[in-house]
Protein backbone atom coordinates (compact mmCIF):
# COMPACT_ATOMS: atom_id res chain seq x y z
CA UNK A 1 0.00 0.00 0.00
CA UNK A 2 2.83 2.23 0.90
CA UNK A 3 4.10 1.91 -2.59
CA UNK A 4 1.03 3.13 -3.92
CA UNK A 5 0.84 6.35 -2.67
CA UNK A 6 4.26 7.58 -4.71
CA UNK A 7 2.17 6.67 -7.74
CA UNK A 8 -0.96 8.20 -6.93
CA UNK A 9 -0.69 11.51 -9.19
CA UNK A 10 -0.86 9.24 -12.74
CA UNK A 11 -3.83 7.49 -11.47
CA UNK A 12 -5.81 10.45 -10.39
CA UNK A 13 -5.20 11.53 -13.96
CA UNK A 14 -6.68 8.18 -15.21
CA UNK A 15 -9.31 8.17 -12.81
CA UNK A 16 -10.37 11.43 -14.17
CA UNK A 17 -10.58 10.19 -17.56
CA UNK A 18 -12.45 7.28 -16.07
CA UNK A 19 -15.46 9.08 -14.89
CA UNK A 20 -15.32 11.33 -17.69
CA UNK A 21 -16.38 8.14 -19.41
CA UNK A 22 -18.94 7.09 -17.36
CA UNK A 23 -20.40 10.03 -17.66
CA UNK A 24 -21.10 9.44 -21.49
CA UNK A 25 -21.97 5.76 -20.78
CA UNK A 26 -24.75 7.35 -18.47
CA UNK A 27 -25.81 9.35 -21.58
CA UNK A 28 -25.78 6.26 -23.79
CA UNK A 29 -28.59 5.53 -21.11
CA UNK A 30 -26.92 2.55 -19.10
CA UNK A 31 -26.05 3.41 -15.89
CA UNK A 32 -26.72 -0.25 -13.61
CA UNK A 33 -23.84 -1.81 -15.78
CA UNK A 34 -20.47 0.19 -14.90
CA UNK A 35 -21.01 0.46 -11.27
CA UNK A 36 -20.42 -2.60 -9.07
CA UNK A 37 -17.61 -3.83 -10.35
CA UNK A 38 -15.61 -1.36 -11.49
CA UNK A 39 -15.60 0.78 -8.01
CA UNK A 40 -13.31 -2.02 -6.28
CA UNK A 41 -11.43 -1.64 -9.31
CA UNK A 42 -10.55 1.76 -9.13
CA UNK A 43 -10.55 1.73 -5.41
CA UNK A 44 -6.84 0.07 -4.93
CA UNK A 45 -3.81 1.44 -6.52
CA UNK A 46 -1.10 -0.35 -7.47
CA UNK A 47 0.86 0.63 -10.39
CA UNK A 48 1.92 -1.56 -12.83
CA UNK A 49 2.67 -1.10 -16.90
CA UNK A 50 -0.88 -3.41 -17.41
CA UNK A 51 -2.43 -0.99 -15.36
CA UNK A 52 -2.67 1.15 -18.61
CA UNK A 53 -5.22 -1.34 -19.37
CA UNK A 54 -7.64 -0.77 -17.44
CA UNK A 55 -9.27 2.80 -18.88
CA UNK A 56 -9.83 0.77 -21.75
CA UNK A 57 -12.90 -1.22 -20.42
CA UNK A 58 -15.51 1.85 -20.60
CA UNK A 59 -13.87 2.45 -23.70
CA UNK A 60 -14.87 -1.14 -24.89
CA UNK A 61 -18.03 -0.44 -23.62
CA UNK A 62 -18.39 2.58 -25.72
CA UNK A 63 -17.54 1.10 -29.26
CA UNK A 64 -19.76 -1.69 -28.41
CA UNK A 65 -22.66 1.11 -28.43
CA UNK A 66 -21.50 2.32 -31.10
CA UNK A 67 -20.59 -0.55 -33.32
CA UNK A 68 -24.77 -1.68 -32.56
CA UNK A 69 -25.89 1.76 -34.18
CA UNK A 70 -23.76 0.88 -37.11
CA UNK A 71 -24.83 -2.38 -37.47
CA UNK A 72 -28.16 -1.25 -37.69
CA UNK A 73 -27.86 1.44 -40.13
CA UNK A 74 -26.44 -0.69 -42.37
CA UNK A 75 -29.04 -3.13 -42.09
CA UNK A 76 -31.31 0.01 -42.72
CA UNK A 77 -29.53 1.75 -45.33
CA UNK A 78 -29.38 -1.38 -47.54
CA UNK A 79 -32.92 -1.78 -46.85
CA UNK A 80 -33.89 1.69 -48.03
CA UNK A 81 -31.83 2.59 -50.71
CA UNK A 82 -33.17 6.24 -51.40
CA UNK A 83 -32.01 7.34 -47.56
CA UNK A 84 -28.72 10.06 -47.92
CA UNK A 85 -26.92 10.10 -45.32
CA UNK A 86 -22.90 10.47 -45.07
CA UNK A 87 -21.06 8.22 -42.81
CA UNK A 88 -17.42 8.05 -42.38
CA UNK A 89 -16.29 5.05 -44.41
CA UNK A 90 -13.21 4.54 -42.44
CA UNK A 91 -14.97 3.89 -39.71
CA UNK A 92 -16.66 0.75 -41.05
CA UNK A 93 -14.68 -2.34 -41.19
CA UNK A 94 -12.95 -1.82 -37.36
CA UNK A 95 -16.35 -2.53 -35.37
CA UNK A 96 -16.86 -6.02 -37.02
CA UNK A 97 -13.57 -6.87 -36.46
CA UNK A 98 -14.03 -6.41 -32.46
CA UNK A 99 -17.13 -7.82 -32.50
CA UNK A 100 -15.25 -10.93 -33.09
CA UNK A 101 -12.32 -10.51 -30.58
CA UNK A 102 -15.10 -9.17 -28.39
CA UNK A 103 -17.14 -12.76 -28.35
CA UNK A 104 -14.00 -14.91 -27.93
CA UNK A 105 -12.81 -13.37 -25.31
CA UNK A 106 -14.66 -14.42 -21.73
CA UNK A 107 -15.91 -10.79 -21.39
CA UNK A 108 -13.07 -10.68 -18.38
CA UNK A 109 -11.09 -7.66 -19.30
CA UNK A 110 -7.56 -9.05 -17.68
CA UNK A 111 -6.29 -6.91 -20.86
CA UNK A 112 -7.06 -5.23 -23.99
CA UNK A 113 -4.22 -4.26 -26.72
CA UNK A 114 -2.11 -1.19 -26.38
CA UNK A 115 -3.43 -0.57 -29.91
CA UNK A 116 -6.88 0.46 -28.83
CA UNK A 117 -5.76 2.88 -26.32
CA UNK A 118 -3.79 4.86 -28.61
CA UNK A 119 -7.06 5.26 -30.72
CA UNK A 120 -9.36 6.05 -27.66
CA UNK A 121 -9.47 9.51 -27.68
CA UNK A 122 -10.37 10.53 -31.06
CA UNK A 123 -12.80 8.10 -31.22
CA UNK A 124 -14.44 8.53 -28.31
CA UNK A 125 -15.27 11.42 -29.37
CA UNK A 126 -16.23 10.57 -32.95
CA UNK A 127 -18.37 7.75 -31.18
CA UNK A 128 -20.05 10.14 -29.11
CA UNK A 129 -21.22 12.21 -31.40
CA UNK A 130 -21.77 9.92 -34.47
CA UNK A 131 -24.09 7.64 -31.49
CA UNK A 132 -26.42 10.60 -31.45
CA UNK A 133 -26.98 11.79 -35.04
CA UNK A 134 -27.78 7.66 -35.28
CA UNK A 135 -30.11 7.75 -32.82
CA UNK A 136 -31.75 10.39 -34.75
CA UNK A 137 -31.38 8.99 -38.25
CA UNK A 138 -32.75 5.96 -36.88
CA UNK A 139 -36.18 7.26 -35.66
CA UNK A 140 -36.29 9.51 -38.71
CA UNK A 141 -36.43 6.28 -41.22
CA UNK A 142 -38.64 4.76 -38.72
CA UNK A 143 -41.28 7.16 -39.69
CA UNK A 144 -40.22 6.79 -43.88
CA UNK A 145 -42.19 3.45 -43.92
CA UNK A 146 -44.79 4.19 -40.85
CA UNK A 147 -46.64 7.02 -42.85
CA UNK A 148 -46.05 5.47 -46.35
CA UNK A 149 -48.54 2.29 -46.94
CA UNK A 150 -45.35 0.67 -48.68
CA UNK A 151 -44.33 -2.81 -47.21
CA UNK A 152 -41.88 -2.81 -44.41
CA UNK A 153 -39.00 -5.43 -44.49
CA UNK A 154 -38.04 -8.06 -42.04
CA UNK A 155 -34.97 -5.58 -41.09
CA UNK A 156 -36.80 -2.64 -40.49
CA UNK A 157 -39.25 -4.81 -38.29
CA UNK A 158 -36.30 -6.22 -36.50
CA UNK A 159 -34.89 -2.79 -35.95
CA UNK A 160 -38.40 -1.18 -34.77
CA UNK A 161 -38.58 -3.97 -31.78
CA UNK A 162 -34.75 -4.54 -30.71
CA UNK A 163 -35.35 -0.42 -30.53
CA UNK A 164 -38.40 -0.77 -28.62
CA UNK A 165 -36.59 -3.45 -26.30
CA UNK A 166 -34.31 -1.30 -25.88
CA UNK A 167 -35.94 1.75 -24.79
CA UNK A 168 -38.02 -0.23 -22.19
CA UNK A 169 -35.30 -1.62 -20.35
CA UNK A 170 -31.91 0.32 -21.07
CA UNK A 171 -28.27 -1.91 -21.13
CA UNK A 172 -30.42 -5.28 -20.64
CA UNK A 173 -30.99 -5.77 -24.16
CA UNK A 174 -29.63 -5.48 -27.17
CA UNK A 175 -26.88 -8.43 -26.98
CA UNK A 176 -24.77 -6.38 -25.04
CA UNK A 177 -22.59 -8.48 -23.22
CA UNK A 178 -21.65 -6.96 -19.89
CA UNK A 179 -17.99 -6.65 -19.50
CA UNK A 180 -15.99 -7.77 -16.45
CA UNK A 181 -13.54 -5.85 -15.41
CA UNK A 182 -10.58 -6.39 -13.28
CA UNK A 183 -6.87 -5.78 -13.18
CA UNK A 184 -4.55 -8.03 -14.44
CA UNK A 185 -2.73 -10.32 -11.75
CA UNK A 186 0.64 -9.52 -10.86
CA UNK A 187 2.83 -12.58 -11.29
CA UNK A 188 6.78 -12.45 -10.88
CA UNK A 189 9.09 -15.51 -10.20
CA UNK A 190 10.99 -15.63 -6.76
CA UNK A 191 14.27 -17.54 -7.79
CA UNK A 192 13.47 -20.40 -10.01
CA UNK A 193 11.51 -22.67 -8.40
CA UNK A 194 8.69 -20.22 -6.95
CA UNK A 195 6.33 -17.70 -8.14
CA UNK A 196 4.70 -14.93 -6.84
CA UNK A 197 1.32 -13.71 -6.96
CA UNK A 198 1.47 -9.80 -5.36
CA UNK A 199 -2.07 -8.92 -5.98
CA UNK A 200 -3.64 -12.30 -4.86
CA UNK A 201 -5.88 -10.41 -1.81
CA UNK A 202 -6.44 -7.73 -4.11
CA UNK A 203 -8.18 -9.81 -6.57
CA UNK A 204 -10.04 -11.90 -3.64
CA UNK A 205 -11.65 -8.41 -3.11
CA UNK A 206 -12.62 -7.62 -6.79
CA UNK A 207 -14.26 -10.85 -6.93
CA UNK A 208 -15.65 -10.87 -3.67
CA UNK A 209 -14.76 -14.17 -2.76
CA UNK A 210 -12.59 -15.77 0.03
CA UNK A 211 -8.80 -15.76 -0.44
CA UNK A 212 -9.31 -19.48 0.29
CA UNK A 213 -11.51 -20.17 -1.80
CA UNK A 214 -9.41 -19.06 -4.84
CA UNK A 215 -6.33 -19.91 -3.14
CA UNK A 216 -7.96 -23.76 -3.26
CA UNK A 217 -8.93 -23.41 -6.73
CA UNK A 218 -5.37 -21.61 -7.92
CA UNK A 219 -3.32 -24.87 -6.17
CA UNK A 220 -5.94 -27.41 -6.91
CA UNK A 221 -5.96 -26.42 -10.79
CA UNK A 222 -2.13 -25.92 -10.76
CA UNK A 223 -1.46 -29.29 -9.29
CA UNK A 224 1.53 -27.77 -6.45
CA UNK A 225 1.45 -26.37 -3.44
CA UNK A 226 1.23 -22.91 -1.78
CA UNK A 227 0.12 -20.11 0.69
CA UNK A 228 0.14 -16.67 1.26
CA UNK A 229 2.66 -14.55 3.07
CA UNK A 230 3.08 -11.70 4.89
CA UNK A 231 2.34 -9.25 2.56
CA UNK A 232 -0.58 -10.71 1.50
CA UNK A 233 0.90 -12.03 -1.90
CA UNK A 234 0.69 -15.74 -2.68
CA UNK A 235 3.46 -17.87 -3.13
CA UNK A 236 3.01 -20.62 -5.35
CA UNK A 237 5.58 -23.80 -6.01
CA UNK A 238 6.72 -24.29 -9.47
CA UNK A 239 6.97 -21.58 -12.78
CA UNK A 240 4.08 -19.88 -13.82
CA UNK A 241 3.43 -16.85 -16.15
CA UNK A 242 0.62 -14.24 -15.79
CA UNK A 243 -0.83 -15.63 -19.03
CA UNK A 244 -1.14 -19.34 -17.45
CA UNK A 245 -2.10 -17.76 -14.03
CA UNK A 246 -4.91 -15.18 -16.10
CA UNK A 247 -6.40 -18.68 -17.78
CA UNK A 248 -6.88 -19.80 -14.29
CA UNK A 249 -7.89 -16.90 -13.30
CA UNK A 250 -10.39 -16.70 -15.90
CA UNK A 251 -11.60 -20.55 -15.61
CA UNK A 252 -12.64 -19.42 -11.12
CA UNK A 253 -14.50 -16.63 -12.53
CA UNK A 254 -16.53 -18.50 -15.27
CA UNK A 255 -17.27 -21.18 -12.82
CA UNK A 256 -17.23 -19.31 -9.17
CA UNK A 257 -18.18 -16.04 -9.86
CA UNK A 258 -20.68 -14.66 -12.71
CA UNK A 259 -23.77 -16.35 -12.47
CA UNK A 260 -24.74 -19.54 -14.67
CA UNK A 261 -27.95 -17.87 -16.01
CA UNK A 262 -27.54 -14.64 -16.21
CA UNK A 263 -23.16 -14.22 -16.28
CA UNK A 264 -23.72 -11.24 -14.08
CA UNK A 265 -20.80 -11.05 -11.59
CA UNK A 266 -23.13 -9.38 -8.97
CA UNK A 267 -23.53 -13.09 -7.11
CA UNK A 268 -22.68 -14.78 -3.59
CA UNK A 269 -20.68 -17.47 -2.90
CA UNK A 270 -22.47 -19.62 -0.10
CA UNK A 271 -21.68 -22.92 1.95
CA UNK A 272 -24.69 -24.78 2.82
CA UNK A 273 -24.73 -28.32 4.12
CA UNK A 274 -20.93 -29.04 2.36
CA UNK A 275 -21.98 -27.54 -0.80
CA UNK A 276 -21.15 -24.17 -2.07
CA UNK A 277 -24.03 -22.39 -3.47
CA UNK A 278 -23.76 -19.18 -6.06
CA UNK A 279 -26.48 -17.02 -5.21
CA UNK A 280 -27.28 -14.19 -7.80
CA UNK A 281 -28.10 -10.52 -6.85
CA UNK A 282 -29.49 -9.57 -10.28
CA UNK A 283 -31.89 -12.19 -11.08
CA UNK A 284 -31.75 -14.64 -8.31
CA UNK A 285 -31.14 -17.59 -9.40
CA UNK A 286 -29.24 -20.04 -7.08
CA UNK A 287 -27.30 -23.37 -8.02
CA UNK A 288 -24.20 -25.27 -6.82
CA UNK A 289 -20.90 -25.17 -8.59
CA UNK A 290 -18.50 -27.85 -8.31
CA UNK A 291 -16.87 -28.48 -5.21
CA UNK A 292 -12.96 -28.40 -5.48
CA UNK A 293 -11.25 -31.07 -5.78
CA UNK A 294 -7.66 -31.93 -6.85
CA UNK A 295 -8.03 -34.82 -7.86
CA UNK A 296 -5.03 -37.25 -8.19
CA UNK A 297 -1.55 -35.76 -8.02
CA UNK A 298 1.56 -37.88 -8.80
CA UNK A 299 4.40 -38.03 -7.39
CA UNK A 300 6.97 -35.71 -8.69
CA UNK A 301 9.31 -35.39 -5.57
CA UNK A 302 12.03 -37.28 -4.37
CA UNK A 303 10.03 -40.21 -3.17
CA UNK A 304 13.24 -40.98 -0.40
CA UNK A 305 11.88 -37.67 1.14
CA UNK A 306 8.85 -39.07 1.09
CA UNK A 307 9.48 -42.25 2.31
CA UNK A 308 11.26 -40.48 5.20
CA UNK A 309 9.03 -38.44 6.22
CA UNK A 310 6.61 -41.17 6.56
CA UNK A 311 8.93 -43.32 9.10
CA UNK B 1 -42.32 -65.64 -17.50
CA UNK B 2 -41.22 -65.04 -14.20
CA UNK B 3 -43.20 -62.49 -11.99
CA UNK B 4 -41.87 -58.91 -12.24
CA UNK B 5 -42.93 -58.44 -8.46
CA UNK B 6 -40.84 -61.16 -7.21
CA UNK B 7 -37.99 -60.91 -8.01
CA UNK B 8 -35.08 -59.65 -5.83
CA UNK B 9 -33.98 -56.18 -6.32
CA UNK B 10 -30.47 -55.17 -4.48
CA UNK B 11 -31.15 -51.24 -3.70
CA UNK B 12 -27.27 -51.10 -3.98
CA UNK B 13 -26.28 -52.21 -6.85
CA UNK B 14 -25.74 -48.94 -8.06
CA UNK B 15 -24.04 -47.75 -5.48
CA UNK B 16 -21.68 -50.84 -5.52
CA UNK B 17 -20.89 -50.00 -9.05
CA UNK B 18 -20.01 -46.57 -9.26
CA UNK B 19 -17.56 -47.30 -6.54
CA UNK B 20 -16.29 -49.71 -8.62
CA UNK B 21 -15.84 -47.64 -11.65
CA UNK B 22 -14.25 -44.73 -9.66
CA UNK B 23 -15.64 -42.15 -12.13
CA UNK B 24 -17.16 -39.94 -10.60
CA UNK B 25 -20.14 -37.49 -12.91
CA UNK B 26 -18.29 -39.59 -15.40
CA UNK B 27 -15.50 -36.97 -16.07
CA UNK B 28 -12.27 -37.48 -17.09
CA UNK B 29 -9.65 -35.02 -15.69
CA UNK B 30 -6.71 -34.23 -17.36
CA UNK B 31 -4.09 -32.93 -15.16
CA UNK B 32 -0.45 -31.08 -15.37
CA UNK B 33 2.02 -31.17 -12.62
CA UNK B 34 5.58 -29.36 -12.76
CA UNK B 35 8.28 -31.16 -12.04
CA UNK B 36 11.24 -29.85 -12.09
CA UNK B 37 12.97 -27.34 -14.31
CA UNK B 38 10.55 -27.61 -16.98
CA UNK B 39 9.36 -30.77 -17.23
CA UNK B 40 5.83 -31.76 -16.62
CA UNK B 41 3.59 -34.88 -16.10
CA UNK B 42 0.40 -35.29 -17.70
CA UNK B 43 -1.69 -37.53 -15.48
CA UNK B 44 -5.06 -38.87 -16.75
CA UNK B 45 -7.91 -39.65 -14.50
CA UNK B 46 -11.07 -41.39 -14.27
CA UNK B 47 -11.01 -43.36 -16.97
CA UNK B 48 -13.49 -46.56 -17.24
CA UNK B 49 -12.28 -49.25 -15.52
CA UNK B 50 -13.45 -51.63 -18.17
CA UNK B 51 -11.06 -50.34 -20.45
CA UNK B 52 -7.53 -51.93 -20.54
CA UNK B 53 -5.19 -49.20 -19.38
CA UNK B 54 -2.16 -51.10 -19.89
CA UNK B 55 -2.70 -51.06 -23.75
CA UNK B 56 -3.92 -47.51 -23.72
CA UNK B 57 -0.55 -46.74 -22.58
CA UNK B 58 0.89 -48.53 -24.74
CA UNK B 59 -0.56 -46.81 -27.50
CA UNK B 60 -0.02 -43.48 -26.02
CA UNK B 61 3.43 -43.89 -25.55
CA UNK B 62 3.99 -44.95 -29.04
CA UNK B 63 1.67 -42.26 -30.27
CA UNK B 64 2.82 -39.05 -28.70
CA UNK B 65 6.29 -40.64 -28.22
CA UNK B 66 6.85 -40.22 -24.50
CA UNK B 67 7.18 -42.57 -21.63
CA UNK B 68 4.00 -43.26 -19.82
CA UNK B 69 2.78 -45.78 -16.58
CA UNK B 70 -0.72 -46.58 -15.20
CA UNK B 71 -0.37 -46.18 -11.34
CA UNK B 72 -3.06 -48.04 -8.92
CA UNK B 73 -4.61 -44.95 -6.61
CA UNK B 74 -6.83 -46.19 -3.85
CA UNK B 75 -9.51 -43.86 -4.20
CA UNK B 76 -9.41 -42.70 -8.00
CA UNK B 77 -8.72 -46.24 -9.73
CA UNK B 78 -6.23 -46.43 -12.38
CA UNK B 79 -4.79 -43.04 -13.20
CA UNK B 80 -2.64 -42.46 -16.42
CA UNK B 81 0.54 -41.04 -16.18
CA UNK B 82 2.58 -39.49 -19.27
CA UNK B 83 5.28 -37.67 -19.66
CA UNK B 84 5.71 -33.80 -20.81
CA UNK B 85 2.68 -31.70 -21.70
CA UNK B 86 0.29 -34.15 -23.45
CA UNK B 87 -2.62 -32.59 -22.04
CA UNK B 88 -3.86 -31.41 -25.68
CA UNK B 89 -2.65 -34.88 -27.65
CA UNK B 90 -4.12 -37.28 -25.27
CA UNK B 91 -7.57 -35.15 -25.40
CA UNK B 92 -7.30 -35.51 -29.36
CA UNK B 93 -6.38 -39.03 -28.73
CA UNK B 94 -9.11 -39.92 -26.55
CA UNK B 95 -11.66 -38.64 -27.98
CA UNK B 96 -10.49 -39.57 -31.65
CA UNK B 97 -10.46 -43.05 -30.60
CA UNK B 98 -14.06 -42.85 -29.11
CA UNK B 99 -13.07 -43.86 -25.67
CA UNK B 100 -13.97 -40.60 -24.29
CA UNK B 101 -17.07 -37.81 -25.48
CA UNK B 102 -15.43 -34.58 -25.88
CA UNK B 103 -18.18 -33.26 -23.05
CA UNK B 104 -16.64 -35.85 -20.43
CA UNK B 105 -13.74 -34.38 -20.73
CA UNK B 106 -11.70 -32.01 -18.81
CA UNK B 107 -8.47 -30.08 -18.84
CA UNK B 108 -7.13 -28.35 -15.47
CA UNK B 109 -4.12 -26.65 -15.32
CA UNK B 110 -2.84 -23.48 -16.52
Amino acid sequence: MDDDMIFDPSLKKKKKKKTGFDMDAALASEQGESTSVEAPVESGDVDVPEDENLDLDNFGKKKKKKKKTFFNLEELESALPETTEEKPPAEEPEPQEEDLVDDLDLEIDFSKTKKKRRKKNLDELVAEEENNENQENAEDLHGDWVSTDRDYTYDELLERVFDIMREKNPGMVSGKKQKFIMRPPQVVRIGTKKTSFANFTEICKTLHRQPKHLLDFLLAELGTSGSVDGNSQLIIKGRFQQKQIENVLRRYIKEYVTCHTCRSPDTILQKDTRLFFLQCETCGSRCSVASIKSGFQAVTGKRAAIRAKIA
Amino acid sequence: MSIQNLNTFDPFADAIKSSEDDVQDGLVHVRIQQRNGRKTLTTVQGLSSEYDLKKIVRACKKEFACNGTVVEHPEYGEVLQLQGDQRENICQWLTKSGLVKPEQLKVHGF
